[in-house]
């Protein structure tokens, strides 16, 4: 799996840009296009769901999905990492023993519609599953020719603050091409050889440069959308294991796993076996370091049964220890705990203040 | 409503002051003006925290069982909240004389995303308000009245509980349940059976709506054990089928109907319908009502010789 | 009437030279006082009933957790039963009132989520009703058969 590994994690060749050029394709061609690219890949999109966001689906023909951006959807790791996967099956019930291990398909795929701090949040997920000695082969099957259509949408959404966590100009470079909803088209912009491979003629056409402005404006919107007091601070500098705004946050905290299970980067998972007769059947499903049980050991012991270390736990994890352990920022902005949380614990209002105290304490110095 | 604010304000200090209380559970400012969170004051001099306006949804009661415990706590509850609080009295989580409550009137609260429908740009709200023609709100570039039918939270548009019924202290308004409203569930009537089996495919397991209803106290869930497995952890409908199933006859004389699980449930699961359908059939049947504070024992806990008897009889 | 066949070897064959014809899968939940006494009386003189039933024996029918009729129903029994002592006869005096409202509120959950009524059965049978239990168990699994399998939960 090492090949795989390197592949993926191996900065992207420096293309000279030139060479790629930026396109436009009409909303009205979308149609055709994914006709066209689903000849060549399967095309993973969102599709909406009425109610409920829109999900990663793998495309069937005449599928509409939302290109856009503009929707809630789920994340791209329900598709990367489902919340239920067959890891091994074993069937004992003919005398042999049979051990079917269903790998997904490694075929080429493309997905598209993807929000920004989504991409970037799958970058997060590789340094989980792809590094550190141990490959993990469902999630590369998947992961391995996946090429990455990150989507700016003409309306940023008001929970997303981005900017304020990274710096988004090195997530672009994470993609394969990035799509900008210009209104009536999209411009098109490739960044790898794979991402320019997408471009079919027939449908896409040379952007005006009215076109362009326009596009600049949307990147330097999106870049802008929810700076906040702590952008470009070093977030996980400030983070105390002691601060005192764990006890806030732990004493509204309900304690349920939407925050973590909505979030592009968070894949803690859990392994459980299920036998029916004489089939075992071994799957992975969601797990949650907000859930009380998360570390409940076989004993009985349970080091975080309290609120607050769990409360602690989530975001010294992803602001503290994924950087230390990984060197990425676990968190992309993408908002949706922000948006969902049953009692409005804000993130970027813990952030805001968290990095204050540490400069006004460091002012005092 | 800002009037009924500051009396909040008035009553949570002066029960801090003179000790009735050592906390009092309330809403604060959220960190967007359409939201609002869970604050805790211990301290007559942080009331100023207190808040009261459409977008207050959260169910307070939730947080009595383990802060009521040993102590005597302020709560500033809605009448939804208060028949939760009555429930937890009748099951014993809390005794009545350690929950000091303040009473609001209420008009129905909103919910937030419900407002991105009605094409309001949701980062540019500075203020909510109710008003006679619905719910001002205000932005940067002006300000659009919402009507309620359009963001008032699902349970909120037919309830007709706008009091209090029980209190140590009711302020503010209550506004009439407004009329011709309902709640429309397409595809429920039609096939019931696969109708649940769509919802329940979009299920995550997240557990928001059991964490976040004043019902679901028990410190050791079903879906938790192990041994037996009573619902597997994995996300697939049949097992969410379980889950909501077995939550809804748990909650069967003791729903109240306040919906706050339909509201933060991630994926538009309408889940507080079959509680809510369950606990109508009860009422219907055997009278029972669990936001009556008359009503002494709940409602599985206790029979007469004259209920209905269920029982088939083969020839 | 086909031969009785008398051989093991024989009856083997004999039912592998036919179609097995489906057999529902039933779940009985039976207290241990009345019903369950009544299924064993039923054994004992010999009543033949039909192989579809899985007993789970409880001390009563007020033990009979709804809980159990979904599990059954979601492990994929195509029909389930609860059968208990008659009302008054209880051995623990009232465990069976409060089943009453219990197992009419699973009923009623049952319809709002579109499980078939049919297949639930819910009945008092005493200890002394042995060919009643017989009876009731052969009913039943008519009934469950011509419903079908039962295709899932969430289906």
């Amino acid at each position: 799996m090492a090949h795989i590994r390197k592949a993926i994690l191996t900065p992207r060749i420096t293309v000279n840009r030139a060479a790629m050029t930026d396109k436009l394709i009409s909303k009205n061609d979308i149609g055709d296009f994914l006709k066209a690219l689903s000849a060549k890949y399967t095309v993973v999109a969102p599709m909406e769901r009425g109610d409920a966001p829109a999900e990663f689906a793998e495309l069937a023909p005449g599928d509409q999905p939302v290109l856009d951006g503009s929707k809630p959807m789920m994340t791209p790791k329900d598709y990367l990492l489902p919340r239920y996967e067959v890891l091994v099956k074993i069937d004992t019930s003919e005398g042999a023993t049979k051990v079917e291990t269903p790998l997904p398909e490694g075929k080429p795929r493309v997905m598209l519609g993807v929000w920004l701090p989504d991409a970037q949040a799958i970058r997060v997920l590789d340094r989980v599953f792809l590094e550190r000695n141990f490959v993990d082969p469902y999630y590369a099957r998947r992961r391995e020719n996946l090429i990455v259509v990150a989507v700016i949408p003409a309306e940023m959404r008001w929970s997303w603050f981005c900017g304020s966590v990274d710096d988004v100009e090195e997530w672009k470079r994470n993609v394969d091409a990035v799509m900008y909803d210009l209104g009536e088209s999209f411009y098109f912009e490739p960044v790898s050889e794979k991402g320019a491979a997408l471009v079919e003629d027939a449908f896409f056409a040379d952007p005006s440069e009215s076109d362009t402005a326009r596009k600049n404006e949307l990147w330097e919107q999106f870049k802008k959308t929810g700076l906040l007091p702590f952008a470009g601070k070093p977030l996980y500098e400030n983070l105390a294991w002691d601060d005192p705004i764990w006890d806030e946050i732990a004493a509204k905290c309900i304690g349920c796993g939407l925050c973590s299970y909505m979030c592009p980067s968070c894949s803690c998972f859990d392994i459980q076996d299920e036998t029916r007769g004489a089939c075992v059947e071994r799957y992975r499903c969601r797990d949650t370091c907000q859930f009380e049980d998360f570390t409940l050991m076989g004993a009985g012991h349970n080091p975080r049964s309290q609120q607050v270390p769990r409360s602690r736990q989530r975001l010294l994890h992803k602001f503290r220890y994924q950087h230390e352990q990984f060197g990425v920022v676990g968190c992309t902005g993408c908002g949706r705990c922000v948006e969902l949380c049953p009692v409005n614990v804000d993130i970027r209002d813990v952030l805001t203040r968290t990095c204050s105290k540490e400069m006004e304490h460091k002012a005092e110095i | 409503m800002s009037e009924t604010q500051d009396r909040i304000q008035e009553e949570a200090k002066k029960a801090l002051e003179i000790g009735e209380v050592t906390l009092v559970i309330g809403w604060g400012a959220g960190s967007v003006p359409f939201k609002t969170t869970p604050v805790f004051i211990d301290k007559p001099e942080d009331v100023e925290k207190l808040v009261w306006n459409p977008a207050c949804a959260n169910n307070l009661a939730v947080y009595l069982p383990k802060l009521a415990r040993d102590r005597k706590v302020g709560v500033v509850a809605k009448p939804c909240d208060i028949r939760s609080i009555i429930t937890l009295i009748r099951e014993k989580q809390i005794k009545r004389e350690n929950v000091f409550v303040i009473g609001l009137g209420c008009a129905g609260v909103i919910d937030a995303t419900d407002l991105e429908g009605a094409n309001v740009r949701l980062r540019d709200v500075t203020s909510l308000e109710w008003t006679d023609d619905g719910l001002k709100v205000t932005t940067e570039s002006g300000a659009v009245t919402v009507p309620p039918a359009g963001c008032l939270r699902d349970q909120c548009l037919v309830c007709d509980k706008r009091t209090p019924a029980i209190s140590d202290v009711t302020l503010g308004e209550a506004v009439g349940r407004l009329e011709g409203l309902s709640i429309d569930i397409p595809g429920l009537s039609e096939d019931r059976k696969a109708y649940w089996a769509e919802q329940f495919s979009r299920c995550i397991r997240c557990y928001a709506c059991r964490q976040v209803c004043p019902g679901c106290y028990c410190e050791s869930c079903f879906c938790d054990r192990v041994e037996p497995k009573w619902t597997a952890k994995k996300a697939t409908a049949d097992e969410a089928w379980m889950f909501h199933a077995t939550r809804a006859m748990h909650l069967a004389g003791r729903c109240i109907g306040c919906g706050e699980c339909e509201r933060v449930c991630p994926v538009g699961i309408p889940v507080v319908e079959l509680a809510r359908e369950l606990n109508a059939i009860a009422k219907e049947r055997y009278g029972f009502d669990p936001g009556d504070a008359d009503e002494e024992k709940p409602l599985l806990g206790s029979y007469t010789e004259g209920d209905l008897d269920p029982a088939h009889h083969s020839e | 009437m086909a031969e009785q066949t008398t051989t093991l070897e024989a009856a083997t064959e004999e039912s592998a030279s036919e179609p097995r014809e489906w057999q529902p899968s039933i779940l009985a939940i039976l207290c241990n006082w009345c019903s369950y006494a009544g299924a064993d009386l039923a054994g004992s003189t010999r009543l033949h009933y039909p192989e579809t039933v899985r007993i789970v024996r409880v001390p009563c029918s007020g033990r009979a957790d709804p809980m159990f009729v979904l599990k059954g129903f979601q492990k994929g029994f195509d029909g389930v039963m609860v059968l208990g002592c008659h009302p008054g006869d209880c051995h623990y005096a009232k465990g069976n009132y409060y089943a009453r409202r219990r197992i009419a509120l699973t009923q009623d959950l049952l319809k709002l989520l579109g499980i078939p009524p049919e297949r639930f059965h819910f009945e008092w049978v005493s200890a002394s009703e042995g060919n009643r239990f017989a009876a009731l168990i052969k009913e039943f699994t008519e009934q469950v058969k011509a419903l079908g399998p039962f295709e899932g939960v969430a289906r």
